[in-house]
């Protein structure tokens, strides 16, 4: 019973992880359509800014999440501003082309410079955890879920009072009529992809606390955010934690009471089902064409 | 102006070229199919590393000597991105398109699985440094060598070990990736569990690409074994130190395949890496040494001055290698170009080789596996890497059992 309570909460605490870097993957895409491909580089980028502060300046990883958070909204913006917006009125199929090669791009990039090291953050506190009558809960994947709800519940205030927010509403909603009413569309967007960007990024600062990091690192997590988002529903950013829980909890209990190679089975038998008899995600609230 | 300016670079890439066609004849064009990106790229650049230290110290010397005259030897690699088909199909590009005299085994079973079918099929003799699965050995080549032991083999220190630590550890549990190499790690440490008395309680082999290690080794951690031996490589290693801390998870040892002696690991890990044991196959205080490197500890001093960190074991087992198809060549007087009937001749003389190094004695068996070369343990004590075992190559006893996360 131990055990099962013990891989219960070891789920829930990676599902907060999975959430955490897959909220921002849901916003793009309930907002512009667009599947990201180089979301994983954007776990990657932040999880280095958080590295590279560590290790040369020697700051406290969790002090370092303001400097990701804001690089990468700047990162994120321009991006957007500048490259995405000139295909984002395109089909579906040249955004995805294009965030591929901004992959490729970002990926080679960051291997050229920081080359193929494995590198984590060790601090003089890494590894710690609480033990609740047995039951250990690690503190950094404890701050991970934290900063996943904080996440989930800033979106949502964002998106739903304040007026940034309700033009990106504006925008996912109906892009024309918005542009009609005054919304500039394309800064929308950018705004958008930057806070994105930048709540992923400050995921990466704390995954760099337990996690190995190394340049080539993104994908697999752009493909567990996609899996994440299609089960809590596309486009509706709560459905990020739903979608990082079931995952979280249904891979932990696969790998305890199976075997760790059926967990990524699971996932995507997991993901198979929901498209087929729940495309709208768990709670019923994605966004389904 | 600009019609003068590209007619210079016209000329000037001409004479590039012209004399890169007669230099070509002056000297050993070597290729190397190696991961130099993907999950083996950290370990595929120490491969890199190690063949051009090797280079560059033959050819400040002037090159390889055969018969009086003087040939540098010019590296030529290309990345298979760890893929293992690319591999083969860069080892075939070095070999038809290059037309490269001789080639180089890269790294990782896999890559090297794949590559070295297509140089036997060319009849180029590979010596690989860095790829131990039994598979390897099994398939009749002629022309495939490597200068470690079988990777079943190259675990049995790190369970032998027990019978110098007391009180003596009765169960153990093993993990490995389930990648060739990690998982003939596995299958090794249970063969010599099985030979120790030590009772397995628990064996799993996972995804490599396995996100979260917490949930699997909470199950582990469930069947309380004396000690978690694990097949794995670098990211590997480093990921099962991070879970178990985390889950708070202290057996009395645990021991890794590979991944602890890359240097990365106990700067990256800092004092969580302490008390770790690893299988390796060579130490800088073995008693070695050979006419080129020097002694063992003159090798790990230069290389430490060329690239500023300690070369791994398998950084040395392939500078030795390429060392030792330099003795052979410079035998049996090949000269660049390399001809078919050379490559034939070069392989035979590296089935007769019984060459000492600076990393041990490389003694070629039938199959092409390295006969002569003990199993080393190594283990991190104050974040340096020590000699344990066996007992006459040790530098430290070692550190048993391992102290609790909380009480460090």
């Amino acid at each position: 019973m131990q055990l099962f309570i013990q891989s219960l909460i070891t789920g829930i605490l990676l599902g907060g992880v999975y959430a955490a870097y897959s909220a921002g993957f849901s916003l793009i895409f309930g907002v512009m359509g667009v599947v990201n491909i180089f979301h994983g580089e954007l776990v990657m980028l932040g999880a280095f800014v958080t590295y590279w502060m560590f290790t040369l300046l020697k700051i406290d990883p969790f002090l370092t999440i303001p400097f990701s958070l804001v690089s990468m909204f700047v990162f994120g913006f321009l991006v957007q501003r500048y490259v995405i917006n000139r295909v984002v009125e395109a089909p579906p199929m040249i955004s995805y082309i294009l965030t591929f090669g901004i992959h490729l791009i970002i990926a080679y990039s960051a291997l050229w410079v920081w080359t193929a090291d494995f590198r984590t953050v060790t601090t003089s506190y890494s590894g710690f955890n609480a033990d609740i009558g047995g039951i250990i809960i690690p503190y950094a994947r404890l701050a991970t879920f934290g900063l996943a709800l904080i996440v989930v519940v800033g979106l949502y205030i964002l998106l739903y009072k304040s007026d940034v927010g309700r033009a990106i509403q504006a925008t996912a909603q109906d892009k024309e009529v918005a542009r009609l009413m005054g919304v500039k569309v394309h800064r929308i967007y950018a705004i958008t992809f930057g806070i994105g960007a930048a709540i992923t990024g400050v995921a990466g600062s704390l995954i760099a606390t337990y996690f190995i990091i190394y340049p080539q690192m993104g994908l697999p997590y752009t493909i567990i955010a996609f899996c994440v988002v299609v089960l809590g529903g596309m486009g509706y950013i709560p459905g990020a934690l739903w979608g990082g829980l079931v995952l979280g909890v249904v891979q932990s209990l696969t790998a305890t009471y199976l075997n760790s190679g059926l967990s990524g089975a699971f996932s995507f038998i997991l993901l198979f089902v929901m498209l087929i008899v729940r495309p709208a995600g768990i709670v019923g609230k994605g966004i389904v064409e | 102006m600009k019609r003068l300016c590209s007619g210079l670079i016209i000329i000037g890439l001409a004479v590039i070229l012209a004399s890169g066609v007669a230099m070509a004849q002056q000297k050993f064009r070597i290729g190397c199919a190696d991961p130099l990106t993907g999950t083996f790229g950290r370990d595929g650049n120490l491969v890199k590393d190690a063949y051009t230290f090797w280079a560059d110290l033959i050819n400040s010397k002037g090159g390889i000597e055969v018969k009086g005259k003087k040939y540098p030897v010019e590296l030529i690699f290309l990345d298979d991105k760890s893929n293992a088909a690319e591999n083969a199909k860069f080892t075939e590009k070095l070999i038809t398109d290059d037309k490269v005299d001789l080639i180089l085994g890269g790294f990782g079973s896999d890559s090297v699985f794949a590559g070295s079918a297509v140089a036997e099929k060319y009849k180029y003799p590979l010596i690989s440094g860095a790829a131990s699965s039994n598979k390897l050995f099994e398939r009749g080549f002629k022309y495939y060598f490597a200068t470690l032991g079988k990777a079943t083999e190259e675990v049995r220190g790190c369970v032998d070990l027990v019978q110098i630590l007391s009180p003596k550890p009765k169960t153990g549990a093993i993990i490995g990736s389930d990648i060739l190499f990690t998982a003939l790690a596995a299958e090794g440490f249970k063969k010599y569990a099985a030979q120790n008395g030590i009772e397995i309680v628990y064996s799993e082999l996972f995804p490599i690409t396995l996100q979260d290690y917490n949930s699997m080794l909470l199950k582990v951690k469930q069947k309380n074994p004396d000690i978690l031996f694990v097949g794995s490589h670098l990211m590997v290693a480093m990921k099962t130190i991070k879970a178990m801390k985390e889950i708070d998870f202290t057996p009395k040892m645990v021991a890794f395949s590979y991944g602890p002696t890359v240097p990365d690991f106990a700067k990256s890990l800092g004092k969580d890496a302490e008390y770790v044991f690893a299988a390796s196959e060579w130490a800088p205080n073995l008693p070695y040494k050979d006419p080129l490197f020097g002694t063992a500890r003159e090798f790990n001093e230069n290389y430490f001055k060329k690239y500023g960190r300690n070369p791994d074991y398998v950084e040395a087992a392939s500078a030795a290698g390429a060392y030792a198809m330099q003795i052979a060549i410079e035998k049996l007087g090949i000269t660049p170009p390399v001809k078919e009937e050379d490559r034939v001749k070069l392989m035979e003389e590296l089935h007769k080789q019984n060459l000492t190094t600076f990393y041990g004695v490389v003694k070629f068996g039938a199959d092409g596996a390295n006969e002569a070369h003990p199993p080393v343990v190594v283990q991190i004590q104050n974040g340096k890497l020590v000699n344990v075992f066996p007992k006459d190559a040790a530098e430290a006893a070692p550190w048993y059992p391992m102290k609790p996360w909380k009480e460090r």
